[in-house]
């Protein structure tokens, strides 16, 4: 077990940089997902901590070590890919033992560890197997086995439920979880998949563009999102955001849209007099109330627990998630009703959060 | 803005870390070395040799001269011999390339046409591949020997053809036949192989488009394999332009020098008169007309060769 | 179904079985050559040349590949032609699977050059290199040994490639995952690499062993000893002066074939595969 620095790390290809000076830093035993859009850097600053991926800059360090020039095996850490990389001609138990072999522990030893992680796993059954006789999720378990066996200071994960049924992904997140919390290891985990980041980590480590956008536990970053990126991309459905002039009217401050569409702001906007800024909402902040602004629905979707609403309010797009079954169909008009004190304002250049 | 100056300023400071990829070279050079070795003294020198000799009439005992293009000029000018070597290889590799491709695409349609037994058929006619052309050779100098059976086929039908290989026009035709039969079955496979990757959709297409079968086969299939068909014509032109086993067992390169080509005089040259030098000229001129004959393809081939991308 | 749709399924019925048949004789006629070289081990050597030619031997003589065997050191030649075919095929199978690993999975300076070099190569007609060849055995005196006749066909550049070719599909993280569990580049090729690319390797080992079990010109020149001939050098030798044993020449090319028309029916789906890969891949 150990912690795990990452110091202004960058890396180049050629003249190109795709990671700018990334430093980030996991406690001892921490759960922390990395997650952005494909191309954000977040599997290529995995592969470097892994030893995959030579560092061009920085450094990292794992407890003690700086561990730049070491090899792979030599950063005691383990790796699940996100296709699994089991050995096609080996069994369940030699894929698990590869490492220990290489590492020439004892026959005993390697028994031992191996029926070890296979019961944490329940693999016992399967040892013999191939993995190409395996379902989805048992090699998923295998893969995850192979990294128990080596009792490394950090695990790594590089998006390794992303080819599984959405069924089994939802299972495989709680096994994950819970061996991280049998185990007490420091995880760094690779996701695209925010749903994942929010249910599994202790802290989310947001990156886009070769950086980081923001860190923080879950439900930090989704109640206080750093900028409009963070705000955009945590949370299904997305936040809606709407650009619009500060304004007092009838003693409230309120947003002011191009098209004159008014949304109430805090009592606390007041700030921000003015200024021409982005108002964010999420989904679930907005409700069809009594009265307010005036919207049209254009797509009604039932999820089952929840109705997602896409609404038009002028040129605006609008989506609104609500816990009930409003009666309400496609072409009819309703009023919107937001939650004043569940906005966020951005501001508009730079996209950081003001409010 | 922000991003130029740090990475301009982490740029000044960034270590050498070299030995990631130095390591890799190395690793990469140890597991070069033994193919390199061998390439480089019997692939490269061999090369270089083999222009150095042909500029020298050396009789491999005795030390070797320089004679200039002496070797070359005698070829094209003063033997006798060489133009009638050089018309027989040409004429053997056109004939030979021609009749190949056409039976064995031809056989390779059939075989595909089948619903049974297309493995069978298959690995029927690619049997004569994986056999000895020396026994193949041999097999056939016995159906064409004087009174033997391909003599007493001709007698029984009347036909004025017999005792072919001590015929100077027909003896070049019975190496030829010998060479399909020993030939054909490795393209035959290709061709079906590359028959059997069309997708069965094309072909729905166009049945729903109402093609029939022959425009089917013209007009979607051959020139959807035509990349292989291609591939096949370049590599059998190639090997049948060095024809030498057959001609060794058969005839000897006669009647006179009826079937004498390129290779078997390399073979004569080099190794029965130990002409090393004038030997080594003649694989140059072999080697000028592949090049020359594998340009000319390439050329025409993007006439009939149809590339998906 | 209507008596029309019968009529028109009943035709092509017998469409079909008429061109399974047609094909069927081709095929029987195509193989003719191997029935009359059998035909004609197992009869006299008189018989052989007796006018008019029977199709089948009056006494059968199966004494003829015993003789045969004996007649020269044809047990010799088996052994020559295995020992010359096996360790090309060897040499190849190594030299082309470092090689080929290196061209796919390592960096290092100057890589594509190298390997558009390696392909160049095989532009080079063999029968080219024939005579610097035998000079360099000659100058090493290594003229009639094994060494001689074996290594200066065993480092083609074509193994190289296609080995290059073939492990280039297979996924990275397999290796990377072995890196994670501490394998060197060679445990790796070994213990990954190498038990993942059987067809591969397969392919390359069937076609150069069959390529030098069938090779002719090179053992000639090299093998200058009589009891250091291949089988088809030997098979020449009898042919002599005072004419042809043609029995004992056509039991002695049946022996030759057998290997080769053992391994062809048994490793028809390899052979077959190993050729549509190569049609897959033909001019692309």
């Amino acid at each position: 077990m150990a912690k795990l620095t990452i110091r202004n790390v960058i890396k180049r290809y050629g003249a190109l940089e795709v990671l700018h000076g990334v430093s980030v830093a996991a406690q001892d035993g921490e759960f922390v997902v990395l997650v952005g859009p494909s191309g954000c850097g977040k599997s290529t600053l995995l592969r470097m901590i892994a030893g995959l991926e030579s560092i061009s800059d920085g450094e990292i360090e794992i407890g003690d070590r700086v561990v730049n020039d070491l090899e792979p095996n030599e950063r005691d850490i383990a790796m699940v890919f996100q296709t699994y990389a089991l050995y096609p001609h080996m069994t369940v138990r030699d894929n698990m033992a590869f490492s220990l072999k290489l590492a020439r522990r004892s026959r005993q030893e390697i028994e031992q560890k191996v029926d070890d992680a296979a019961g944490i796993l329940d693999l016992t059954a399967l040892l013999d197997r191939y993995p190409r006789q395996l379902s989805g999720g048992q090699r998923q378990r295998v893969a995850m086995g192979r990294a128990i066996v080596r009792n490394p200071a950090v695990f790594l994960f590089d998006e390794p439920l992303s080819n599984l049924d959405a069924k089994l992904r939802v299972q495989m997140r709680t096994e994950i979880k819970t061996l991280h919390q049998r185990l007490g290891t420091t995880m760094v985990y690779v996701t695209h998949d925010q749903m994942e980041a929010m249910t599994m980590a202790d802290r989310i480590v947001v990156m886009h563009g070769g950086g980081i956008e923001q860190v923080g536990p879950p439900l930090q970053i989704y109640d206080e999102p750093a900028n409009s990126f963070v705000a955009g991309f945590i949370g299904s459905p997305s936040m809606n955001f709407i650009d619009g002039l500060v304004v007092e009217r009838g003693g409230t401050a309120e947003l002011q849209t191009e098209e004159g569409v008014h949304w109430p702001l805090p009592e606390s906007a007041r700030a921000y007099l003015g200024q021409s800024v982005r108002l964010g909402i999420r989904p679930e902040h907005i409700a069809v109330g009594p009265d307010g602004v005036q919207a049209r629905v254009n797509i009604v979707e039932p999820t089952g627990s929840d109705t997602h609403l896409q609404l038009q309010v002028g040129s605006q797009s609008i989506i609104a998630a609500v816990r009930d079954r409003p009666s309400v169909s496609v072409g009819q008009p309703v009023p919107l009703r937001i939650d004043a004190n569940k906005v966020h304002l951005f501001d508009l250049a730079s996209g950081k959060r003001l409010h | 803005m922000l991003d130029k100056h740090r990475s301009a300023i982490t740029q000044s400071k960034t270590r050498p870390r070299r030995w990631f990829r130095a390591g890799e070279g190395r690793t990469a050079f140890f597991f070069l070395l033994p193919g390199l070795i061998g390439i480089l003294l019997f692939l490269v020198l061999p090369i270089f040799a083999s222009i150095a000799l042909s500029f020298t009439d050396w009789q491999l005992l005795g030390t070797p001269h320089f004679v200039g293009f002496a070797n070359y000029t005698r070829l094209f000018t003063a033997d006798p011999q060489f133009w009638t070597v050089l018309r027989n290889t040409v004429f053997f590799t056109v004939e030979y390339l021609i009749l190949n491709i056409v039976v064995s695409l031809g056989l390779a349609t059939w075989i595909s046409s089948l619903k049974f037994g297309q493995r069978w058929f298959r690995g029927i006619f690619f049997l004569p591949t994986f056999t000895p052309l020396i026994a193949v050779a041999i097999v056939w100098m016995l159906i064409f020997t004087s009174g033997g059976l391909f003599d007493s086929l001709m007698e029984r039908l009347s036909l004025p053809f017999s005792g072919v290989l001590n015929s100077q026009t027909l003896a070049m035709q019975a190496v030829i036949l010998t060479s399909i039969w020993a030939g054909v079955g490795y393209n035959t496979v290709l061709f079906n192989a590359a028959l059997d990757m069309v997708p069965a959709s094309y072909l729905e297409a166009a049945r729903i488009d109402g093609a029939t079968a022959w425009d089917r086969f013209w007009k979607i299939r051959l020139p959807l394999i035509s990349p292989t068909l291609f591939f096949g014509t370049v590599m059998t032109a190639i090997t049948s332009l060095q024809v030498f086993d057959q001609i060794f067992v058969m005839t000897k390169g006669g009647p006179g020098s009826a079937t004498a080509t390129l290779g078997y005089a390399i073979y004569q040259r080099g190794f029965q008169n130990f002409q090393m030098g004038y030997a080594s000229a003649i694989a140059w001129v072999m080697f000028a007309l592949i090049m020359a004959l594998t340009a000319l393809q390439f050329w025409f081939q993007r006439k009939w060769v149809h590339y998906d991308n | 179904m209507t008596t029309k749709s019968k009529a028109k399924a009943r035709r092509r019925l017998v469409l079909d079985v008429i061109n399974h048949a047609a094909l069927a004789i081709v095929a029987v006629a195509f193989l003719f050559p191997f029935f009359w070289m059998v035909s004609n081990a197992v009869r006299s050597n008189a018989e052989v040349m007796a006018i008019p030619v029977r199709i089948l031997p009056k006494v059968f003589e199966w004494g003829n590949f015993v003789a045969a065997w004996t007649r020269l050191p044809f047990g010799r030649f088996f052994l020559n032609s295995a020992i010359i075919a096996v360790c090309v095929t060897a040499i190849t199978v190594v030299v082309s699977c470092l090689s080929g690993y290196a061209f796919a999975r390592l960096k290092f300076k100057g890589r594509e050059t190298l390997l558009l070099g390696y392909i160049g190569t095989l532009m080079v007609p063999p029968l080219m290199l024939i005579i610097p060849l035998f000079l360099i055995i000659n100058r090493l005196g290594m003229v009639n040994t094994f060494p001689g006749v074996i290594l200066p066909i065993s480092f083609g550049t074509f193994g190289a490639f296609l080995m290059r070719q073939f492990f280039l599909s297979i996924p990275m993280e397999l290796e990377e995952a072995a890196r994670i569990d501490g394998a060197s580049r060679l445990r790796i090729l070994i213990g990954i690499i190498v038990p993942l690319s059987m067809p591969a390797i397969g392919l390359l080992s069937l076609f150069t062993f069959m390529g030098q079990w069938n090779n002719f010109l090179w053992p000639l020149i090299v093998m200058t000893g009589a009891d250091n001939a291949t089988l088809p050098v030997g098979l020449t030798m009898f042919q002599t002066q005072q004419g042809t044993q043609w029995n004992y020449l056509m039991a002695g090319a049946t022996l030759s074939m057998l290997p080769g028309i053992f391994l062809a029916i048994i490793l028809q789906k390899l052979i077959y595969n190993s050729i549509a890969l190569n049609a897959g891949m033909g001019g692309r």
